[in-house]
C-alpha cells in the first residue's frame, strides 16, 4: 500500500519522539513516511487528524492502533513529513479506502493564534513544518475511527525486533546540507556503532487491535516549539555540522543529521556529567559549551533552554563561528530568564 | 627553559595562566598573571584531563586532540603533549583561540622535548 501512496512534497526528514508527530502537525495535510530498521510505514494525517497508521516489515504488516503502537514503542523515529496537494490527498484517501473527515468545503476551526502565512518558495523548509500555539490534542481516540484492518496473524512469524538488523545510519536519507561536497567528505566523523552498542529495540507488540482501545500518552514534558527547531535547522545547514541533536537528562528531543543517535548521547551524557563535576570547583560564569576535539572531528554539548544541544562536526569546522552561535543562544536564554 | 614556553602564552592577550600538568592533577610548571590556581581549579582541571581521555575513547578509540571548556567569563583549553602530559591554557572569553590553539602546535615539540 505504501507505495501506491503518492509521493508528496517532502518538507523535513527529522528523527524525534513519535509524539512528535501528533504535536505538529494541526495545519499538515500529507503523509508521515516513517523508517524504523527494514520496516516502513507511514501517517496519513489531515489538519491534526490522523487517518491511517500503516507499518510494514517483511511480510508482517500493522494496521490501526497495531501500527500506532509500534510507533509508539521506539523513544524515536525516523520520518518524512511529506505534503500533500488536495489532489494527491484525495488519491492517497482512494488508496486507503476511507472518506475524507474534513471535506474542504466545511471551514476548519483553526488555531487560536493565526500563524504567519509563508511562501511555498522560502528556501527554509523548516518554515513548511506545521506550528503549534499551543499542544495539540495527542490522538487519543480519533473521531472518525481509524480503519483497523486485521492481517490473519497465526500463518506470519513474529520476529522480534532485536532480531532485525540494525539499519545503518547511512541509508537513511538527511536533508542536504548547504556544506560543499568536499568539506563534508573531508573529515566526517563516524560514530563507531559496533564499538558502543546500540540500545535494543523493544519487540514489535502485535497483538488484536480490532477492539478500539483508550491510549493514554505520557504526555511531552519538553516540546520544542517551532522557533527551536528552526534555530536548530540552521544550524545544521552551516559547513562542516554533521549532526545537531537536542537532548535532556531522558531521552533524545530532536536529532538532525545522519548519525546513530545513542552511542552520540552517550557521549554527550558522559560530556555533560563532566561539565557537572567541574562548574562547582570554578568560578567563571555558567557554563556556555564544552568542546572535545579528535582527529576526525568535534563534538559539541551546550546548554539550550532546558535542554542541552549536542553537535557532531567536521575538523574542518569554523569553531569561533559555533562559539558565537552558542554565546548568542546563551545571551539569548540570559535576556529570557531576566525577563 | 619551560617557563620560557609558557610565557609566550602568558604575553598573547587575555591569557590568564599556561600550565604543563600531569593527569593526576600535579602541575610541572606554569606561568600565571592575575590568576591564582587553587586546587579547586587544579582538581578541575585533572577531572576534564581524566573524563575526556574517556570519552574520547568511546570514539573508537581515537586519541584526544584537544578539549575547550568555556564558561561566560573564562575558558579553559587543554591540549595533550605526550602521554601524560598536558598543557592546559587558561584565558578570559575575549582571547583570541585561533591564536592560542596556533601557539599549543607551533611550541608542542619544545614542550615534549623538555619534558
Amino acid at each position: 500500500m505504501i507505495n501506491q501512496l503518492p509521493e508528496g512534497k517532502s518538507i523535513s526528514r527529522m528523527q524525534a519522539p513519535p509524539q512528535w508527530i501528533f504535536t505538529h502537525t494541526v495545519r499538515f495535510v500529507g503523509v508521515v513516511r516513517v523508517v524504523i530498521q527494514d520496516g516502513e510505514g507511514f501517517i496519513l494525517i489531515k489538519k491534526g487528524k490522523t487517518l491511517v497508521y500503516y507499518f510494514k516489515h517483511g511480510r508482517i504488516e500493522l494496521h490501526g492502533h497495531g501500527a500506532l503502537d509500534y510507533f509508539n514503542s521506539h523513544p524515536t523515529i525516523e520520518f518524512n513529513l511529506c505534503k500533500y496537494t488536495p489532489e494527491e490527498f484525495s488519491q492517497a484517501l482512494k488508496i486507503c479506502d476511507i472518506e475524507d473527515p474534513i471535506p474542504d468545503t466545511v471551514p476548519v476551526q483553526e488555531p487560536a493564534r493565526p500563524e504567519p502565512v509563508r511562501k511555498e518558495s522560502e528556501e527554509d523548509s523548516f518554515d513548511d513544518i506545521p506550528v503549534i500555539s499551543r499542544p495539540a490534542p495527542l490522538p487519543v481516540k480519533p473521531e472518525q475511527p481509524v480503519p483497523v484492518i486485521e492481517t490473519p496473524a497465526a500463518p506470519v512469524p513474529v520476529t522480534p525486533a532485536t532480531a532485525i538488523p540494525v539499519i545503518p545510519a547511512a541509508a537513511v536519507p538527511v536533508k542536504p546540507v548547504a556544506a560543499t561536497p568536499e568539506k563534508q567528505a573531508a573529515a566526517v566523523p563516524v560514530m563507531p556503532s559496533a564499538a558502543i552498542p546500540v540500545k535494543p529495540v523493544a519487540a514489535v507488540p502485535v497483538k488484536p487491535s480490532a477492539v478500539p482501545q483508550e491510549r493514554v500518552f505520557v504526555p511531552q514534558t519538553a516540546v520544542l516549539e517551532d522557533p527551536d527547531i528552526k534555530i536548530i535547522g540552521q544550524i545544521k545547514k552551516l559547513n562542516g555540522i554533521v549532526a545537531i541533536s537536542v537532548f535532556n537528562n531522558d531521552r533524545n528531543i530532536l536529532l538532525m543529521g545522519d548519525v546513530e543517535i545513542e552511542p552520540l548521547l552517550k557521549i554527550a551524557r558522559t560530556m555533560l556529567a563532566t561539565t557537572n563535576k567541574i562548574t562547582p570547583h570554578v568560578d567563571w560564569g555558567s557554563f556556555v559549551h564544552m568542546t572535545l576535539q579528535i582527529p576526525e572531528g568535534n563534538v559539541i554539548i551546550a546548554p539550550y533552554h532546558e535542554t542541552h544541544l549536542c553537535i557532531l562536526t567536521t575538523r574542518t569546522i569554523n569553531i569561533g563561528h559555533i562559539r558565537r552561535i552558542l554565546r548568542d543562544l546563551q545571551q539569548e536564554r540570559n535576556q529570557g530568564d531576566m525577563l | 627553559m619551560l617557563k620560557q614556553i609558557l610565557n609566550k602564552f602568558l604575553i598573547l592577550n587575555d591569557v590568564q595562566a599556561a600550565l604543563v600538568i600531569q593527569e593526576n592533577g600535579e602541575i610541572i610548571e606554569s606561568m600565571k598573571s592575575g590568576i591564582l590556581i587553587k586546587d579547586e581549579l587544579q582538581e578541575a582541571i585533572a577531572i576534564i584531563m581524566l573524563d575526556s581521555r574517556k570519552t574520547a575513547a568511546q570514539f573508537g578509540n581515537a586519541p584526544l586532540s584537544m578539549v575547550f571548556v568555556e564558561f561566560s567569563e573564562s575558558f579553559l583549553i587543554l591540549g595533550p603533549v605526550m602521554e601524560e602530559f598536558y598543557l592546559v591554557i587558561i584565558a578570559k572569553n575575549s582571547a583570541n583561540i585561533g591564536q592560542i590553539t596556533y601557539e599549543m602546535k607551533k611550541n608542542q615539540d619544545a614542550i615534549v622535548s623538555l619534558l
